[in-house]
């Protein structure tokens, strides 16, 4: 008896008449807000929120930016625009080293295919030197 | 008595769910686990090689550069053991090179297209060619990448490339009603120099951020409706954590080379038109020769499939395919059927070519 209960009780999941409920109901907002963010209203109201909040925030930004520097110069550090042009110029290095790098390479290709050209032509020369 | 123990039945279960949910949520899934080595480095990117699984004289001679967007990590080309393109390549005798553009710096904002397709993937393209002892290579870009790749086969079409494969590659813009990013990044609305001069580069949540929005119910609720129905299924389970570890991987865009995607392409759409100018010449798509297959996602709304047809009228490739497939924009190469379906055809088309 316990085990026809058991089965009974898997089977009617409380849940399932909720599922697709909120299946059908997120199925068809789906489709209106991608209709919806693809209107040139989406696309303005979306603009003018990013650029309300960026002329908002540019005060308070350099305001902090012009602290900052002014604290680290005070302390004798570098700023992060100063680090910056350094990483740039460590990748310009890096790029030369990377040129010179397979340069190397194919010199050294060169040689070693010179020296087993050289090679093969003195084992014909001394072939060709024996006695018969 | 029975039922005191269907509800017992019924919390530890809830509790099981529970903290699946917590793990799934609060860890990152073990992804890009196929082994490799590092063979090149400059700057931020780096080259890997993947450890071939068979003997040289049984793998195909002409090696494969997998080159992902700069935006994104490309660990989703080898999102997790069982289920991994790379993997799978590797399995089928390729000689597989995987290019990570790393995370940009402050120090990187100035870097464009033109870095990228120039000057780093040329550099790591020539130490392929010297690890691999091969002169020709194949190349697949995806998505940003399949504009890096288009550009650098425009630009250098004498460097060995001998197939191109370009999956959902955002090439033209003409179709402004069908591209939802074009219109939101139209002049009118979106001011480029105002977020870039705040940022130096593209924050990686706010690109993110545009790629959900896109589908704001499917991204922000039914993604978690689907986990929390089938928190009792391991593989499902699984499958969800390593796909949230590798979209919630966000880095950053380079603010130059963004800036070129918005105005040039977006907006002016050149490069379709060989109008875009990279290091003083013109690109011009006529000049590329290699083998192309292009695979177009007919249910991309990132790259919607108008933005993938028209390189195959512009190239001089006299072998050249377009291979549409339905789902999405990475579901074509991440999601349950790939293996079954994209992947096989990849290998296909492209082990008749690398011979």
């Amino acid at each position: 008896m316990s085990e026809t209960q058991g089965k009974a009780t898997a089977s009617a999941d409380p849940f399932e008449p909720f599922r697709t409920m909120r299946d059908a109901y997120l199925d068809a907002m789906a489709k209106t807000m991608v209709e919806a963010v693809n209107t040139e209203a989406y696309a303005q109201a979306t603009g003018t929120m990013l650029e309300g909040y960026l002329a908002a925030a540019a005060p308070f930004r350099e305001a902090m930016d012009k602290s900052m520097k002014q604290a680290l110069q005070q302390l004798s550090l570098p700023s992060r625009e100063e680090l910056a042009a350094l990483a740039e110029r460590f990748t310009n290095l890096e790029l030369r080293l990377d040129d010179m790098d397979a340069k190397l390479v194919s010199i050294v290709k060169l040689l070693r295919k010179e020296r087993t050209a050289s090679e093969a032509g003195n084992g014909k020369a001394r072939q060709s030197a024996e006695p018969k | 008595m029975a039922q005191a123990a269907s509800s017992s039945d019924s919390i530890v279960a809830m509790e099981e769910r529970l903290r699946v949910l917590t793990r799934v949520m609060t860890t990152k899934a073990a992804i890009a686990q196929t082994p490799k080595e590092l063979v090149w480095s400059l700057n931020k990117a780096k080259l890997y090689r993947y450890v071939p699984l068979l003997p040289a004289e049984k793998r195909h001679p002409v090696p494969l550069l997998l080159v992902f967007a700069i935006m994104n990590r490309p660990s989703i080309l080898d999102l997790r053991p069982g289920h991994s393109f790379v993997e799978f390549m590797v399995g089928h005798g390729y000689d597989v090179y995987l290019l990570d553009w790393g995370i940009p710096g402050i120090e990187d904002k100035h870097l464009k297209l033109d870095d990228y397709s120039i000057e780093y993937l040329p550099r790591a393209i020539r130490k392929l060619k010297e690890t691999s002892g091969s002169e020709e290579f194949s190349m697949l870009g995806w998505c940003i990448g399949a504009i890096l790749t288009t550009i650098y086969a425009a630009m250098r079409p004498d460097d060995g490339l001998r197939n191109l494969l370009l999956l959902t590659a955002p090439l033209d813009f003409s179709n402004r009603n069908g591209i939802t990013f074009a219109r939101w990044v139209d002049e009118k609305y979106f001011n480029i120099d105002q977020l870039l001069d705040a940022f130096g580069n593209m924050p990686g949540e706010m690109i993110d951020y545009g790629a959900r929005v896109l589908k704001p119910v499917d991204n922000y609720v039914l993604n978690y409706c689907k986990l929390w129905d089938n928190l009792d299924d391991p593989a499902v389970v699984e499958a969800w954590h390593a796909m949230n570890t590798w979209v919630t991987d966000n880095i950053p865009m380079a603010g130059g080379a963004y800036r070129q995607l918005i105005e040039e392409l977006y907006r002016r759409n050149k490069l379709i038109r060989n109008e875009l100018i990279v290091r003083g010449e013109r690109v011009d798509l006529g000049r590329i020769r290699a083998n192309l297959m292009t695979v177009i996602a007919q249910g991309d709304h990132i790259t919607p499939p108008c933005q993938s047809e028209a390189i195959v009228q512009k190239v001089s490739s006299p072998d050249k395919e377009v291979f549409r497939i339905r789902g999405g924009h990475i579901g074509i190469m991440a999601g349950s059927a790939a293996p079954a379906v994209t992947w096989p055809h990849i290998d296909q088309w492209l082990s008749a070519r690398s011979g």
